[in-house]
């Protein structure tokens, strides 16, 4: 399932980053986004959800939360 | 020797800078605000040797590999100009994270200090950090600082380490393994180690209690701030009271109270000059003191919405805007990171449109930087507040509109570069780090404020003072270098530059000469507008008019200007919607790259303040008087060729479109 199916609350493994733009990918790497990483989505708000990333919070809008596979 | 000061965005570099060097850069709690390399020397007071240190400041990067335009000055800086140390400044509450790019910086060889900043925020969270065993992991000295309080805790020491590093190298603790750049594959296997290697490091330093993973507090104003239906309202909420106290209720309050000095004063200069040449009183006293005063007079109310943006961007609520405006700015091509631009352009345009550089798509930046002019910037203020004042007894509805409609512009902007651009529908994704709330630095705000309004000063004292005595010289004098008589000021150069422009604005309703070379003096620099209407009308106060009013010239600055509401309104419109000022539209030029979009937006900015100012006089005549108001036809035959201008082009580029994407070849 994608990131968008997650509880929110609860820790997952990522599995796959699902896009073909390589730079974005990329950057999600230096943030500790990619497969075999803990995620967590603490809350949905307008147009996304707020996810923790190691120690970071991020807000991402419903496009990445999708291609981000867990 | 350089020591360059390197680290993840909103990691506090800026901050440190700041406080090492006395500057006052402008910081901000949201990753991002640096886009631009700085230079300073450290003062004197951090460093005992006798060396100069210069300290670079640079914007924050999540790794070397740049992913946005900013991001690249900061690895090429490091990797190619080197500097003699690096600071890494290390977010100490996102060990994991930054010790990636630390790693990064120890393998350039060039000796690393590593700040760990924001300790205070750890110890709030009762988070320990081995700073020691750190350091060893590391193979470089690891410092606790706190940039942010007075006390600059571990500054001092953290530039005593770098200075006595000169020259030393750096061993690195962990090594790239050498592997082909260009496999995406064995790239990404490397990071991976990478990050394996810090996590360990981690591990044994780092003591947590408070888990961020966890919901706290700060999640919970989020769920309000940002949420699905009122996020918005909040948000206008905001904004909306930002304005409306810097520019109806506190800022007019002190300027009414400046401004009386400044009379005051003019009326002493005015009695000491009285026997004086009358060319020479008219330019000091009616040119100089006069137009400047005009000018500075409204300072008030820029230097309070100074304060209150300042305010804003400290306590973490710009990163949460772009969450909320997000899902509407990508209706209309643009993404929520480009209501950054446009609340630091209400301030002032130019580092409003140089922020879009931390926009990647690069149709969005230009874009940004396009429209990011339509939110009215501090200069456009007095401006704003001459109109209210004069013509709607300060109505507070009429800084608002301005805002707003500036807005829509930006919006409805937006959507025609989208149609224009021939971009359909595409992911864009969008990430924003979410910074923690603080408690919004009263001091900063004191020191953004006081520094904006010197350099407000300053403009008043060299630019606007040169615009005034050229438009006062060339008011009084007519084409055969006379004196303009009394009574035949129509004579004069000013006019008969200004009078040709002022046909083109008989359509929108004032189409006369000094409202002509007011406006065109305004590309200058938007104060301009109110300095030069001083001049060429003879007035000084322009803020005060219930005082006129109690003298009993009524509405003193309206009667002389002989417009209507309406065109006054329009007027006031088309100067806040024009292109801005020359320097701006530098700052556009060098973020768009781009001469082709350059020109474009010059020529939509011109287009929307004439047709905007066209409707707003012709149907706001209509409205009140019952009839269409002067010139109706010549100015909608101008309108309808500007429109048809903009389907003719996006006829163009759909049907690129549609041949870069046909299946048969053409």
């Amino acid at each position: 399932m994608t990131l968008m199916e997650a509880k929110e609350g609860e820790e997952y493994i990522i599995k796959d980053i699902m896009t073909d733009d390589e730079e974005m990918e990329a950057f999600l790497f230096s943030l500790g986004c990619y497969s075999g990483e803990p995620i967590t989505v603490v809350s949905r708000v307008r147009g996304g959800c707020v996810v923790s990333i190691k120690d970071g919070r991020y807000n991402i809008d419903t496009d990445l939360a999708q291609a981000i596979s867990i | 020797m350089r020591i360059a000061f390197a680290g993840n965005p909103n990691s506090g570099k800026t901050t440190m800078y700041n406080a090492l060097t006395g500057r006052n850069e402008r910081v901000g709690n949201w990753a991002g605000v640096t886009v631009e390399r700085k230079e300073s020397l450290i003062k004197k007071v951090y460093y005992d040797g006798g060396e100069e240190l210069v300290a670079v400041d640079l914007p924050g990067a999540y790794s070397m590999s740049p992913f946005t335009s900013e991001e690249s000055i900061t690895s090429s800086y490091v990797k190619n100009e080197h500097p003699d140390a690096i600071i890494n400044i290390v977010d100490a509450t996102n060990l994991s994270r930054s010790l990636f790019f630390t790693t990064q910086l120890l393998e350039l060889g060039v000796p690393v200090v590593v700040a760990l900043n924001k300790s205070d925020v750890t110890e709030k969270k009762q988070t320990q950090i081995d700073e020691k065993l750190l350091s060893e992991k590391l193979g470089c000295p690891v410092v606790k600082t706190i940039s942010t309080s007075s006390g600059h805790e571990g500054l001092k020491e953290a530039v005593a380490e770098a200075a006595g590093l000169k020259g030393a190298g750096q061993k690195a603790p962990y090594v790239q393994a050498d592997i082909n750049l260009q496999d995406k594959e064995a790239v990404e296997a490397a990071d991976r180690k990478r990050f394996e290697f810090v996590n360990n490091i981690v591990k044994q330093v780092e003591m947590r209690k408070v888990f961020t993973k966890d919901r706290n507090v700060q999640d919970k104003i989020d769920s309000v701030i940002t949420h699905k239906i009122i996020g918005i309202p909040i948000f206008a909420l905001v904004i909306f009271l930002v304005f409306y106290i810097s520019q109806t209720t506190l800022g007019t309050w002190i300027a009414d109270w400046l401004v009386a000095w400044i009379e005051t004063f003019q009326g002493w200069a005015g009695g000491m000059m009285e026997s004086a040449n009358p060319l020479l009183y008219a330019i000091l006293v009616d040119g100089i003191i006069g137009g400047v005063g005009a000018v500075v007079g409204f300072l008030p109310l820029v230097m309070v919405m100074y304060f209150l943006i300042a305010l804003l961007e400290d306590c973490g609520y710009m990163a949460r805007a772009t969450v909320v405006l997000d899902p509407i700015f990508k209706r209309v091509g643009l993404s929520g990171k480009s209501v950054i631009p446009m609340v630091i352009g209400t301030g002032c345009a130019i580092p409003g449109v140089m922020a879009s550089r931390t926009i990647r798509n690069e149709r969005e930046r230009r874009t940004t930087a396009m429209l990011t002019p339509f939110m009215p910037c501090g200069a456009k203020i007095p401006v704003i507040a001459l109109f209210a004042g004069a013509f709607f007894a300060d109505a507070w509805w009429v800084s608002a509109t301005m805002y707003l409609v500036g807005i829509l512009l930006v919006l409805l902007g937006a959507l025609l570069v989208k149609r224009i651009t021939g971009q359909k529908y595409r992911k864009s994704f969008f990430i924003i780090e979410l910074p923690e709330y603080k408690l919004p630095s009263l001091k900063r705000a004191c020191v953004s404020m006081l520094e904006r309004g010197k350099a407000y000063i300053i403009k008043a004292g060299t630019i606007i003072l040169v615009c005034n005595t050229v438009v006062q010289i060339m008011q009084s004098f007519n084409w055969q270098f006379q004196l303009v008589e009394e009574g035949a000021e129509s004579t004069s150069i000013l006019a008969g530059i200004a009078h040709p422009i002022s046909i083109l604005f008989i359509p929108l309703g004032f189409g006369v000469w000094q409202l002509a070379a007011a406006a065109v003096t305004g590309f200058i620099a938007k104060e301009n507008v109110v300095g030069t209407l001083a001049v060429v009308y003879g007035v000084t106060n322009l803020i005060d008019t219930e005082e006129l009013a109690l003298v009993g010239s009524g509405n003193e600055v309206a009667t002389i200007m002989g417009l209507t509401k309406v065109a006054a309104l329009a007027y006031l419109m088309f100067n806040l919607y024009t292109p801005p000022c020359f320097a701006a539209l530098g700052a556009m030029n060098s973020e768009m790259k781009s001469g082709k979009w350059l020109l474009g937006g010059i020529c939509l900015q011109l287009a929307t303040g004439y047709t905007v100012a066209f409707f707003v006089y012709q149907i706001g005549t209509l409205i009140t008087t019952g009839s269409l108001g002067t010139a109706f036809v010549p100015g909608l035959i101008a309108v309808l060729v500007f429109a048809a201008i903009i389907i003719w082009r996006i006829r163009k580029s759909d049907k690129e479109f549609a041949s870069t994407y046909s299946l048969h070849a053409a």
